[in-house]
């Protein structure tokens, strides 16, 4: 990737990457994922560490 | 008077009624039913038939065949007309199917892979590039292929309509899935890759690129995921291989600048060689004390030096070589992480789905190649990015790593670090039951190894004196619509295990079929994975066996998808809101896995039960059966099916029960399994509350496991950690520019921040 500079300043359209693991394993970036891969991961909540949550 | 008739494509040619007697007369003779003057009377009937209902218009080519069709029936000739229908039904499937193939292959061509969810299935493979499309078009042909010629119709119908899912189709004739490869045994007296012959290697930093040049081959002789089961173990060899010939040039070194000599090599290679004889040691990382005298002593013999210098010389030589090998062990897994992820596999399309298993070896090497990779992994990328591959593999076993006390438990302590920063290592448990059962101390080769997604292979009813993880591997699986078959029985339990059996015994022979094409195969098809020996017992094999016996070493495995939606058709609700239903996930699984061991003890093969990964399949199954039976509320009202026996992602619950639930469920998945649990990033961050969830895990007896947390990186700062709506680093929103003076700012603050990637 390419990052364009332009009047001193950068970053310019750069988003930022996001890093999932998709089954057992990590893949680059979630824009390579399926539609119902992306569906999932947006759908899961964080699991508390308290017992009786 | 019928003249011409319109083609399917439009074009209209000359009626010619002899053509038609032609087909006829192929019908009859198929069936043995008739001879060309019946043809000619029924192809005449025909015309007459065409003519009463077209007069002088052109018939198109269904009509004619239907016509075809009636007449044969008016003639008695039943059979024939049997035949001629089922020509018909062929045609027609060969004809969609090229036309399906002809739509496939226009979209891979021509839609972005951005907007084409068909060539994002995989989401390993790149579908822009122009490798990554040949691959796709060469997987869409194989699959068309496969379909029509090589399944048996039920089983073509049940993948079709969405029933079953059979993984990797493209390969169906080709190849199997997976290996774990024993890099000890490879590199004994070098290997060759198919493309060249490698010497056995002499360094740690020959051993890491070796190894991955291992890894890199034997993709190309499978399909799935690669594996080496005894990192620790095989680049320990290496380190110690180092060390040696580094405490020789230290130790020459250290005697020509004592005593001012300009070389020394030779008496010095002498002493060695001579302290080699009489102790039948050799230098090591931790040289025994014995070894150590000897060398002290030689010196003292050959150089006329007192003793305390000789001490002193050899102790020198010892802490260099000791550094200069930890240092050539961290460039080495470095070196190892980048190949990884930069080496290219399946023309380019694609790098080596690798894995690496370590965490239980506690001899000194095996112990620093364990502390380098988890170093390396840390690291991260050359712009500290997360590395994708390998994927990281701790053993965690108890009087090895898992207590304060036992030898490797700084190194499980490192991991739990490392992996709150970077996702992985994953962790698999010696002691869970169903893995303990095969552990013997001191054979690494009985301790459970992961590969791929998942997949575990230990057990061997074909061999019950080779149950080991090394060079096995699965040979392919097929899942189940599990969610369907409930919905299908309507809330009655009997008619859902009914529907079950029936569907485990349409698998296991679809798996079978398959098992006899690979059968067939020798080693020249696969000359890395065969040709060298990786795959279990395939170096007694000879050039015109075929694979039969040596293939049984691996698996056959049964998958399902979607337990939780299972049990919700069937009872109203899933495993996460009640053990009653906690019992009922257990018995579906119990009855799964019953199916698989029974089948293996009949055909003396290895059977075995999926958690199925499902990546493509999360959305494939879920897709048709809305088609199907409309969004029922619990069941197939979003866009994927829970993965295998997970609770459902959405279902809150705190990470003790997910654990507590799903451990059950490990035992019964035997072809492989593992389960998530999600923690917010300050949870992860904190390493004591990282290491409870590990050791939670450990304690209900989960086979395989991690911890999912968010891993966000702004490629203009380089900050890695969690990235809300603003980066918390520079400070800018996603797509912002900031300016040059900020970033400079920055990096005066954050001097290990990494370079910035190609500005211009």
């Amino acid at each position: 990737m390419t990052i364009k500079s332009t009047n001193e300043k950068m970053g310019q359209g750069v988003g930022f990457e996001r890093i999932r693991r998709i089954t057992g394993y990590l893949v680059g970036t979630m824009d390579k994922w399926n539609d119902a891969k992306r569906a999932e991961e947006r759908d899961r909540v964080k699991h508390s560490l308290n017992k009786n949550a | 008077m019928i003249q011409s008739i319109i083609k399917r494509d439009g074009r209209i040619v000359l009626y010619d009624q002899n053509k038609i007697a032609a087909a006829i007369l192929k019908a009859l003779e198929a069936s043995g039913d008739g001879n060309a003057m019946d043809a000619a009377r029924v192809a005449n009937d025909v015309q007459r038939e065409l003519e009463g209902k077209f007069s002088d218009q052109a018939p198109n080519i269904e009509a004619v065949q239907d016509a075809v069709e009636q007449q044969l029936m008016n003639h008695g000739f039943n059979a024939a007309a049997k035949a001629y229908i089922l020509y018909r039904a062929n045609r027609t499937r060969a004809r969609e199917a090229n036309t399906k193939l002809m739509k496939t292959i226009d979209e891979i061509t021509n839609i972005d892979a951005r907007i084409s969810d068909m060539k994002r299935d995989n989401a390993n493979i790149d579908g822009n590039t122009a490798m990554g499309s040949m691959l796709q078009i060469g997987a869409a042909g194989a699959k068309a292929y496969n379909e029509m010629y090589l399944l048996r119709p039920e089983h073509a119908k049940a993948y079709r309509d969405g029933d079953i899912h059979i993984h990797d189709f493209d390969f169906y004739s080709l190849t199997t899935t997976c290996c774990q490869t024993d890099i000890i045994k490879l590199f004994k007296d070098g290997f060759s890759t198919g493309h060249g012959f490698l010497r056995e290697p002499q360094s740690i930093q020959s051993y890491a690129a070796l190894a991955a040049i291992a890894l890199q081959s034997n993709q190309n002789d499978q399909h799935g995921g690669q594996s080496i089961p005894n990192f620790d173990y095989g680049m320990g060899e290496g380190v110690a291989k180092t060390y040696k010939k580094a405490f020789a040039r230290r130790l020459r070194d250290a005697v020509e600048d004592y005593l001012d000599l300009e070389d020394a090599e030779y008496t010095v290679s002498a002493v060695i060689a001579d302290a080699e004889k009489t102790t039948g040691e050799v230098a090591k990382l931790c040289s025994s004390a014995t070894y150590i005298a000897a060398v002290a002593e030689g010196l003292v013999k050959a150089f006329k030096i007192d003793k305390d210098t000789a001490e002193k010389l050899v102790k020198r030589a010892s802490e260099r070589a000791y550094k200069k090998t930890d240092r050539d062990t961290q460039q080495a897994m470095e070196g190892f992480v980048h190949n990884l992820n930069t080496m290219h596999s399946r023309a380019g399309a694609q790098t080596p789905f690798s894995s690496i298993n370590y965490g239980t070896d506690t001899t000194p090497e095996g112990r620093m190649v364990i502390k380098n990779i988890l170093l390396a992994l840390d690291a991260g990328m050359g712009h500290g990015e997360t590395c994708i591959f390998p994927i990281h593999i701790f053993k965690v076993k108890e009087g090895v790593n898992y207590n304060e006390g036992d030898p490797n438990y700084d190194l499980f302590r490192l991991s739990c670090q490392v992996s709150a920063k970077r996702l992985f290592p994953n962790y698999t448990f010696l002691d869970a039951p169903f893995n303990l059962q095969y552990y013997v101390p001191g054979r690494p080769e009985t301790e459970v190894a992961t590969m791929g997604c998942r997949t575990r292979v230990m057990g061997n009813v074909y061999d019950p004196t080779r149950e080991i993880a090394y060079s096995r591997g699965n040979l392919s699986f097929t899942s189940i619509n599990l969610p369907r078959l409930a919905i299908e029985a309507k809330g009655d339990e009997k008619v859902f295990y009914e529907k079950l059996q029936a569907m485990l015994e349409l698998v296991a022979q679809q798996l079978l079929d398959r098992f006899e094409i690979q059968a067939s195969k020798h080693i020249y098809n696969y000359p890395f994975l065969m040709g060298q020996g990786v795959w279990l017992d395939s170096d007694k094999l000879s050039v015109n066996d075929d694979l039969r016996e040596v293939l049984k070493h691996g698996t056959l495995s049964i998958g399902f998808i979607g337990l939780a939606e299972t049990l919700t058709a069937l009872y109203g609700h899933h495993h996460g809101e009640s053990e009653e239903m906690q019992e009922k996930g257990k018995a579906i699984l119990g009855f799964m896995r019953k199916f698989c061991d029974d089948k293996s003890q009949e055909l003396k093969m290895n059977f075995s039960l999926l958690g199925t990964p499902a990546e493509g399949l999360s959305g494939r199954f879920i897709r048709m059966d809305q088609k199907r039976y409309g969004k029922i509320p619990g069941i197939t009202d979003r866009e994927y099916y829970t993965n295998s026996f997970h609770i459902p992602v959405w279902y809150p619950i705190s990470a003790y029960d997910k654990i507590r639930l799903e451990a059950p469920y490990h035992a019964l998945c035997n072809a492989g399994h593992i389960s998530y649990v999600e923690l917010d990033g300050d949870t992860a961050r904190n390493v004591e509350a990282f290491e409870s969830v590990v050791r939670c895990m450990h304690d209900f007896g989960i086979g395989y496991g991690s911890i999912n947390h968010p891993v966000d990186r702004d490629p203009v700062c380089g900050y890695v950690g969690i990235i809300g709506d603003v980066c918390p680093r520079c400070g800018r929103r996603e797509g912002e520019e900031i300016p040059f003076e900020r970033i400079e700012e920055l990096r005066r603050k954050y001097p290990k921040m990494p370079a910035f990637q190609g500005i211009e």
